[in-house]
C-alpha cells in the first residue's frame, strides 16, 4: 500500500510539473497580442529587403570586429597571464592592477575612451586601421583582462611535474613554458575562450559609439537603422537571428570540445 | 489524509502563483483626465519623450534640470492643461519610429523633430512650431565653404536625423563619406578631435554649440531644406490632446510668449 502510494505520488508530482509548464505556455500564448506582434515583428517583405546586405556587409563586420578584438585580447591576455605568474614583483603588480581595472569597467566606456580619448591625447596621430583598429583596441582591452585570468588558471592547472620534468631534461624555464606548459594549458582553456568569443560577438554591437560609415555598420545598428527607415520591428528579429548564426555553432563547438577534453582525461 | 491535504495545498499554491503572474504583469492604469477633458498616461502629468542632449531645444543645465526651447513650449501646454510636465530621456529611434508613443511611454514627443511624410505615417504631428535649417559645422579656418569642397573627406551626421538624410542624398554628387554618430555629443567630439572635417546638424544646435565654444568652430554652409519641427503624438491616439497642443501653440504665438521663448533660447527674433 505504502509503495503504491509513493508511486502515485511521484506520478502526480510529475503531472503537476507538466501542468505548470503547459499552464505558463498557454498563459503567455493567450495573453499576447499576436496580431500586432505579427504586424510589428514578422513582416516578410521587410525581412527580405534586408538581404543580402545583412549578411555580406553587417554579419561580416560583426564577425570581423569580434575576431579583431579576440586576437588582440588573446595576445595581450597571454602576456598579462605570464606577467601575473612572473617572479618579478612589479610585473605582477602591473598585471593585477590592469586586470582589476578593465574587468571593472563597462566595455562601452572603454570603447568611448579609445575612440575619443586617444585622438584628444595625440591629435596628430591616429589608431592604425581606423574604426577597425579602435574596435580591436577598445573591446580587446577588456577581453584581455578576462582572458588573462582564464589563461592563468589554465597554466596553473597543468601539473607542476610537467615543468619540473622539462627542467630536468635541460630545458630553460622559458622553453619549458613555451613548448611543454602552454600547449597543455591552451587545451584546457579552449572552451572558456570560445565562450569569450561569444561574449565579444555580442559586445561588437557597441561599435556604434565610435561613429561608423555605411560600409562599417554591424548587425545591431543595421537592425535599428532599418527599424527607423521602415518603422517596423522586423529588422530587430532578423539581426537577432543573424547573431545566432554565429553563436549557436560556437556553443556547439564548446560542448564538443568539453566532451573531448573530459574523455581525454 | 494529512498527505492529501498538503498535496492539495501544493497544487493550490501553484495555481495561485500562476494566477498571480497573470494579473501582476498587467500594466497598471495610471492615466487620468484633466479638467479640460484631456487624458494623459499619468494622472496630473504630461509625460514628454525627448532625446538628450539637443541644446538649445533640450539639454541638462548645470543643476541637472532639463531645460530648453521645447521644454518651455511644453510647459505652456502643460499649464493650459493644468498638469505638470515630466520628461523621459529615450533614444531618438524610439521617438521617431512612433514606438514610444504607441507603447504609452509618453503622451507627447518634443525632440526637435522634423515633420516628414514617413514619420507622419506613425505619428500625429502638431502644427509646426519651428522652422529649422540644416548647417555644416567645420573647424575655424577650414577651407570648406560648401558640400562640394568636401570631396574625398569624411563628414559626420547624427543617426536617424533629417540632417543625415540630407547628407546622404547629396553624398554621391559631392563625393564625401558620411560617418554616423549615435548622438549630438559624439558628433561634436568627433569634429573636435579631427575624426571628421565637417558635421551636419540643425543650425540652432550649432549656434548654441558656438556660444559654448567660441572661436573654435564656424558654420561653413547653411542648407534651407524647408524643414519644420512638430510635436509628436500617438497616431490616432489622443485627438483631444492634439487639439489642446495646437491651441496652446496658437495662443503662445498670439500673446507673445512664443517670441519670448524664442528670444531666450534661439536669440534672434523669429522670422514672421
Amino acid at each position: 500500500m505504502a509503495s503504491l502510494r509513493r508511486r502515485t505520488r511521484q506520478r502526480l508530482i510529475l503531472w503537476v510539473q507538466y501542468a505548470v509548464f503547459v499552464g505558463i505556455v498557454a498563459l503567455v500564448a493567450f495573453t499576447a497580442d499576436w496580431g500586432t506582434l505579427r504586424e510589428s515583428f514578422f513582416r516578410l517583405d521587410i525581412a527580405r529587403d534586408m538581404f543580402p546586405e545583412v549578411i555580406t556587409v553587417n554579419l561580416r563586420n560583426t564577425v570581423l570586429y569580434t575576431l579583431l578584438a579576440f586576437v588582440f585580447g588573446l595576445v595581450l591576455g597571454l602576456i598579462l597571464a605570464l606577467m601575473r605568474l612572473s617572479k618579478v614583483a612589479p610585473y605582477r603588480w602591473v598585471a593585477t592592477a590592469y586586470i582589476e581595472l578593465f574587468r571593472g569597467l563597462p566595455a562601452l566606456l572603454v570603447l568611448f575612451a579609445v575612440g575619443y580619448g586617444i585622438p584628444t591625447a595625440f591629435p596628430n596621430r591616429e589608431i592604425p586601421g581606423g574604426v577597425y583598429g579602435s574596435v580591436a583596441l577598445g573591446l580587446g582591452l577588456t577581453a584581455a583582462a578576462y582572458m588573462s585570468e582564464t589563461i592563468r588558471a589554465g597554466i596553473q592547472a597543468v601539473p607542476r611535474g610537467q615543468m619540473e620534468a622539462a627542467r630536468t631534461l635541460g630545458m630553460s624555464p622559458a622553453r619549458a613554458m613555451r613548448t611543454i606548459v602552454l600547449p597543455q594549458a591552451f587545451r584546457i582553456v579552449i572552451p572558456p575562450l570560445t565562450n569569450e568569443i561569444i561574449l565579444l560577438t555580442k559586445d561588437s554591437s557597441l561599435v556604434f559609439v565610435l561613429g561608423v560609415t555605411a560600409s562599417q555598420i554591424e548587425l545591431t545598428k543595421f537592425g535599428t537603422d532599418t527599424l527607423n527607415a521602415r518603422v517596423n520591428s522586423t529588422p530587430i528579429l532578423v539581426a537577432g537571428l543573424c547573431y545566432l548564426i554565429i553563436t549557436l555553432p560556437l556553443s556547439q563547438l564548446v560542448r564538443r570540445l568539453e566532451i573531448r577534453y573530459n574523455k581525454a582525461r | 489524509m494529512l498527505r492529501t491535504t498538503s498535496r492539495r495545498t501544493g497544487i493550490l499554491v501553484i495555481a495561485a502563483a500562476l494566477a498571480l503572474t497573470a494579473t501582476a504583469c498587467a500594466k497598471k492604469d495610471t492615466s487620468g483626465t484633466t479638467a479640460s477633458g484631456v487624458t494623459t498616461i499619468q494622472q496630473g502629468k504630461l509625460t514628454t519623450c525627448t532625446h538628450l542632449p539637443y541644446a538649445p531645444f533640450q539639454s541638462r543645465d548645470a543643476s541637472g534640470k532639463v531645460v530648453g526651447f521645447d521644454v518651455d513650449l511644453l510647459d505652456l501646454v502643460a499649464k493650459k492643461l493644468g498638469v505638470q510636465q515630466t520628461i523621459v530621456d529615450t533614444p531618438f529611434e524610439g521617438i521617431k519610429s512612433g514606438q514610444d508613443l504607441k507603447n504609452g511611454k509618453c503622451d507627447i514627443a518634443a525632440a526637435g523633430m522634423t515633420i516628414t511624410p514617413e514619420r507622419q505615417q506613425v505619428i500625429d504631428f502638431s502644427d509646426p512650431y519651428f522652422d529649422a535649417t540644416q548647417a555644416l559645422l567645420v573647424k575655424k579656418g577650414a577651407p570648406y565653404k560648401s558640400l562640394a569642397d568636401l570631396r574625398g573627406k569624411r563628414i559626420g551626421a547624427q543617426a536617424a536625423t533629417t540632417g543625415l538624410e540630407y547628407a546622404k542624398k547629396n553624398a554621391a554628387a559631392n563625393g564625401y563619406e558620411i560617418v554616423e554618430y549615435k548622438d549630438l555629443a559624439t558628433e561634436q567630439q568627433a569634429l573636435a578631435t579631427g575624426q571628421i572635417v565637417g558635421a551636419v546638424n540643425d543650425l540652432p544646435v550649432w549656434t548654441e554649440y558656438l556660444k559654448e565654444n567660441p572661436g573654435k568652430f564656424e558654420v561653413a554652409a547653411q542648407f534651407d531644406t524647408g524643414e519644420q519641427y512638430g510635436l509628436g503624438l500617438k497616431k490616432g491616439g489622443n485627438p483631444e490632446l492634439l487639439k489642446a497642443v495646437n491651441e496652446a501653440l496658437a495662443e503662445a504665438k498670439a500673446d507673445g510668449s512664443y517670441d519670448k521663448i524664442y528670444a531666450r533660447w534661439i536669440g534672434t527674433a523669429p522670422a514672421k
